[in-house]
């Protein structure tokens, strides 16, 4: 074991390189912060500017004329940023500009959340025709140019201060809001948890605020930091235009004033530049917030940033290194899996998901592979198929067809070997088949990739699968929305033998389906098997199932084999402990038996104990249970087991150890 | 079941006709809800700009009538659709005899060239960069090369524009800083001529687009994280089909729909900073005359711009409406179903 020793050493190091925002809150996100920390520091110049400046000299024949800032030459240390064509002093300006900015910002968002936040839940909690309205308003409203609406109104309507131009702009920042809240109490309305305290009898209200609000309030603050920099930017905007109120400075009206007086081409770049910057500034900062808060929102966003530092880290392992004596497999194994250890690189430390996985396929036999929900048997048929998701990386092992190790190849190469040798019957067909391509092309895609075949052919080979899998031909053309589940899934089935593999893998093919469906579907499934000889690795946790479909069986806990045995042997002489409990929870409708269910994992995956994997949970745990691992041995025909109650050596063992 | 129905047509135009009549509406009802009335603010600030005007009251009065303010609101309310549907919006009242309308159709096509060619680079631009950031098998090299694009993303469009401004036009004088075209050529179908349109049009497409690709990129990003976690992606993959058919028929293929519903929706925000982005360049299209028509108080042609412009917003998403259930085949099929 030297060498997983080494690697899963190395691989958990980067590990604790994980900053900030995975073990603390989610708020304390770089790019928020760093926002809100800019918004702060500009409001605060705005705030304290006054205490410091005089910002009487804001206006005009306070100084000399179009002087440039001190820095330059002719600047005058009593006009640090410089003076305009009318005398202004600009530091002043601005001081007196940015917070009136900021104000019509803030003031219009939050009325347009308030109005959104109300129409919003209205809409999604009421529904009905109060939900239709107020959806079909916000719409349409959404799609309104607000500028110009705003241009004419304004054009009109002499704006006198800051308040009136914030209730003006509220007019168009309500929309965004309302959909946004709608969508939200639409999706929380079905939780179960306010679905909870709802028949408890909560008011409308009190789980509007209770129960819905702080699940979405990473959304709203997004919205509303959102809103506020296209509020600025509206208000903004109209001053530029000359449309503001005139009367009160800010950074549009001094930027309508330093074009309208040619300072562009005049040079006066320190009259132009100043406001622009502090509004780029706001709002850089502002969008920072938003892109942050929406990280927050939305886990995957996260998840994907990381992983992507993941992989970089888990990239600089060394690479998997092929088992040489690879040949030690039964010769008429179509798949050969060899010693396989996958680990998960999370950021509370490496879960070990598949840990040393030996088993093999034999040709035109179905293994089963079962086991509880978390055992890791869809990451060994990830693993077998070559896609494990990071964080997951196949840390050890090898996965061989007609001797070529999977693990080794990449690329092209691996690209040929897929499908064409190893096809997958997904676990999900409800949501495997591509929303937006008819059947056809999703099929041919797959033969097409391998084999270069005519138009006609193609078509004649598709219609086949689906004949083969009992499906009416017009299925060819149609969308997957427009097929049952069960349908589906024999679509999936009927791609999966496209190419004649050698081994299909088939993940839980019948779990999402009822028990009719699933009867139809494990029928095509085996008609196939029988037709074409192809080696199936069937995963499930149906073990009635099982029994009716496999020839092997392989029962896998806590990411380790702990038995695999000929589907008779196992069901009549169960071996492991585990698989004896499995069996036992069968369902029987001949007699009532109390359910024997004992507690799942009792263990951290991250830190396997030493010895057995099952002892918390056997009941026939002894004292080398607790010291050594088990190996995988052979102890009946063809009946391999990883227990200690089979090796009649095992109490010398651990004496002869201590000696 | 496929492609568009009936019913899909219809409550897409009844929700065309809403938006034009809400955005209409609110040009009309919100001057009268202000305390005045137009035409004496109008009066008042012409009186503010001469000092003063001889027979202020009888000029409101006949101006009232000549615009049939004096008529009841619901009176003018209809004589003003009247007017919207026939898009007869009178004369200018700074070009006198010129209509309104004839002024306005001069600028639209400007704006029309403009926005189209800035808003599909904004939109294809955004949504290959975000396509590229949020797929798992970008190389890594590109990964780092990609944020970059996204610098100016914060950034209003004009205020980019007055520093390419300065920078481009008067700095290193590459390019002309304003209008459409220069005085010296003819406008007509010449080489000379089309050369110096688009010399004018680089600085205004870049400042639109540069900061506005940022915005789609980020959703697109969004987009493709989910759909990168999807079944059908993974079975993609165990296919062995090709990386870049994955990425395309699998990814960019889904996780642009709702790209493509922001982009309906966006229109309007792209359209109304448009408006300063002609303004800053003087570029002579629709928010230009915009402009200029208000700071004339030129009522008419504000009126009919303001107008037109929702009305080509509105068709525009209507246009992206129905083109939508082509690219996704389950839009119209949930609506038959129910």
């Amino acid at each position: 074991m030297a060498v997983g020793q080494r690697t899963s050493d190395d691989a958990s190091a980067p590990a604790q390189g994980w900053g900030l925002n995975t073990w603390d809150s989610p708020w304390l996100n770089f790019k928020f912060l760093l926002g809100a920390g800019i918004v702060l520091l500009i409001l605060l110049f705005g705030l304290v500017g006054p205490l410091f400046w005089d910002t009487d000299l804001a206006y005009t024949g306070a100084g000399p004329l179009n002087k440039p800032p001190v820095w330059d030459e002719g600047g005058l240390p009593e006009h640090p940023l410089g003076t305009e064509s009318n005398g202004r002093d600009m530091l002043a300006q601005l001081i007196l500009a940015t917070p009136s900015s900021l104000k019509v910002g803030f003031l219009a968002a939050i009325i347009g959340m308030g109005i959104g936040m109300a129409l919003g839940s209205v809409a999604g909690y009421v529904g009905g025709w109060w939900d239709h309205v107020i959806r079909t308003l916000s719409d349409s409203a959404v799609t309104i140019p607000a500028l110009v609406v705003l241009v004419v109104i304004a054009s009109y309507v002499q704006m006198t201060d800051t308040t009136a131009m914030a209730l003006i702009l509220a007019l168009f920042a309500w929309p965004g809001p309302t959909r946004l809240v709608r969508s939200q109490v639409l999706t929380l309305r079905e939780r179960s948890y306010v679905r909870m305290a709802h028949l408890s009898g909560a008011s409308a209200l009190e789980i509007m605020f209770v129960e819905m609000l702080p699940n979405m309030l990473p959304w709203l603050a997004a919205s509303l930091t959102g809103g506020i920099s296209a509020a600025i930017l509206g208000a903004t905007g109209l001053e530029v235009l000359g449309l503001g109120p005139t009367r009160v400075p800010s950074l549009g009206l001094i930027i309508n004033q330093a074009t309208t007086n040619a300072a562009l081409v005049r040079g006066l770049v320190w009259w132009w530049l100043p406001p622009i910057i502090i509004l780029m500034v706001i709002f850089v900062g502002f969008f920072l917030m938003t892109i942050g808060l929406d990280e927050i929102a939305n886990p995957r966003i996260r998840q994907f940033s990381s992983t992507r530092r993941e992989r970089t880290a888990a990239g600089e392992l060394p690479p998997v290194e092929p088992i040489e004596d690879g040949t030690a497999g039964e010769e008429e194994a179509a798949l050969e899996v060899d010693d396989l250890h996958v680990h998960y690189f999370t950021p509370r430390g490496e879960v070990i998901a598949a840990n040393g996985v030996n088993f093999s396929v034999r040709k035109g036999e179905i293994l089963g592979l079962v086991g509880e929900s978390g055992c890791g048997k869809t990451t060994v048929a990830m693993a077998i198929l070559q896609v494990v998701q990071p964080p997951g990386r196949i840390v050890q092992g090898a996965v061989r067809i007609e001797d070529r190790d999977l693990v080794s190849l990449s690329g092209r190469d691996l690209r040929q070997v897929r499908w064409r040798d190893l096809a997958l019957v997904p676990q999900g067909a409800m949501n495997s088949l591509n929303p937006v391509t008819p059947i056809r092309e999703q099929m041919a895609d797959a033969i097409l990739a391998h084999e270069n075949i005519g138009r006609a052919e193609l078509e004649q080979r598709i219609l086949n699968l689906l004949n083969d899998v009992g499906l009416p031909e017009r299925v060819i053309d149609m969308f997957p929305h427009e097929l049952s589940g069960g349908m589906k899934q024999r679509v999936c089935i009927a791609m999966s033998i496209a190419l004649n593999p050698q081994v299909i893998i088939a993940d839980e093919p019948t779990s999402a389906l009822d028990v009719v469906v699933q009867r139809v579907v494990a029928q095509t499934l085996l008609e196939v098997k029988e037709r074409l000889g192809v080696s199936m690795v069937m995963i499930g946790h149906d073990m009635g199932l099982q029994a009716q479909l496999v020839d092997r069986i392989a029962v896998m806990y806590a990411g380790n084999l702990v038995e695999v045995a000929p589907v008779e042997s196992a069901f009549a002489e169960p071996l492991h402990p585990y698989t004896q409990l499995l069996i036992e929870s069968i369902p029987s409708i001949r007699e009532r038996k109390p359910l024997n269910v004992t507690e799942g994992l009792t263990h951290d995956l991250r830190d396997p104990p030493p010895g057995c994997i099952f002892q918390f949970r056997c009941k026939h745990v002894e004292r080398i249970c607790r010291e050594r691992r088990p190996e995988l041995v052979e102890r009946d025909d063809d009946h391999l087991v990883a227990c200690w109650l089979y090796e009649p050596e095992r109490h010398s063992l651990i004496e002869s150890e201590e000696a | 079941m496929r492609g568009l129905t009936k019913e899909y047509v219809l409550q897409r135009f009844l929700m065309y006709l809403l938006t034009i009549w809400l955005g209409s509406t609110l040009i009309f009802v919100i001057p009268r809800l202000a305390p005045g009335d137009p035409v004496s603010e109008m009066v008042g600030r012409l009186s503010l700009d001469s000092g003063y005007i001889e027979n202020a009251d009888k000029l409101i009065a006949s101006w009232k009538a000549r615009f049939g303010l004096d008529a009841p609101i619901h009176v003018q309310y209809f004589r003003y659709w009247g007017n919207v549907f026939r898009l007869n919006f009178g004369y200018s009242l700074s070009h006198f005899p010129t209509e309104a309308w004839s002024m306005v159709s001069r600028a639209l096509p400007w704006s029309l060239g403009l926005l189209t060619v800035a808003t599909v680079l904004s939109f294809s631009i955004g949504v290959t960069v975000g396509s590229l950031m949020g797929w798992r098998r970008t190389p890594r090299w590109l990964q780092m090369i990609l944020p970059s694009s996204l610098a100016f993303t914060a950034i209003p469009y004009f205020m980019f524009g007055i520093m390419l401004i300065y920078l481009v036009a008067f700095e290193l004088d590459w390019l002309p800083a304003t209008g459409a075209y220069s005085r010296r050529v003819d406008p007509g179908w010449n080489l000379p001529f089309i050369k110096n349109m688009l010399s004018h049009a680089i600085l205004p497409v870049v400042s639109i687009v540069l900061t506005s690709m940022g915005g789609w990129a980020l959703g697109m990003r969004g987009l493709m994280i989910s759909v990168n976690n999807e079944d059908y992606f993974l079975l993609a993959q165990v296919k062995g089909l090709s990386p870049a058919r994955i990425f395309f028929r699998y990814g960019v293929r889904n996780a642009i729909l709702p790209a493509l519903t922001a982009l309906a929706l966006g229109l309007g925000g792209l359209i109304s900073g448009s408006i300063l982005v002609e303004f800053i360049f003087a570029y002579p299209g629709t928010g230009y005359s915009l402009y200029q028509a208000i700071i004339s108080q030129d009522y008419t042609v504000t009126q009919a711009i303001a107008n037109l412009i929702i009305l080509v917003t509105a068709t525009s998403v209507f246009l992206l409406d129905l083109l939508y259930p082509f690219i996704d085949p389950r839009i119209t099929y949930k609506r038959t179903m129910r």
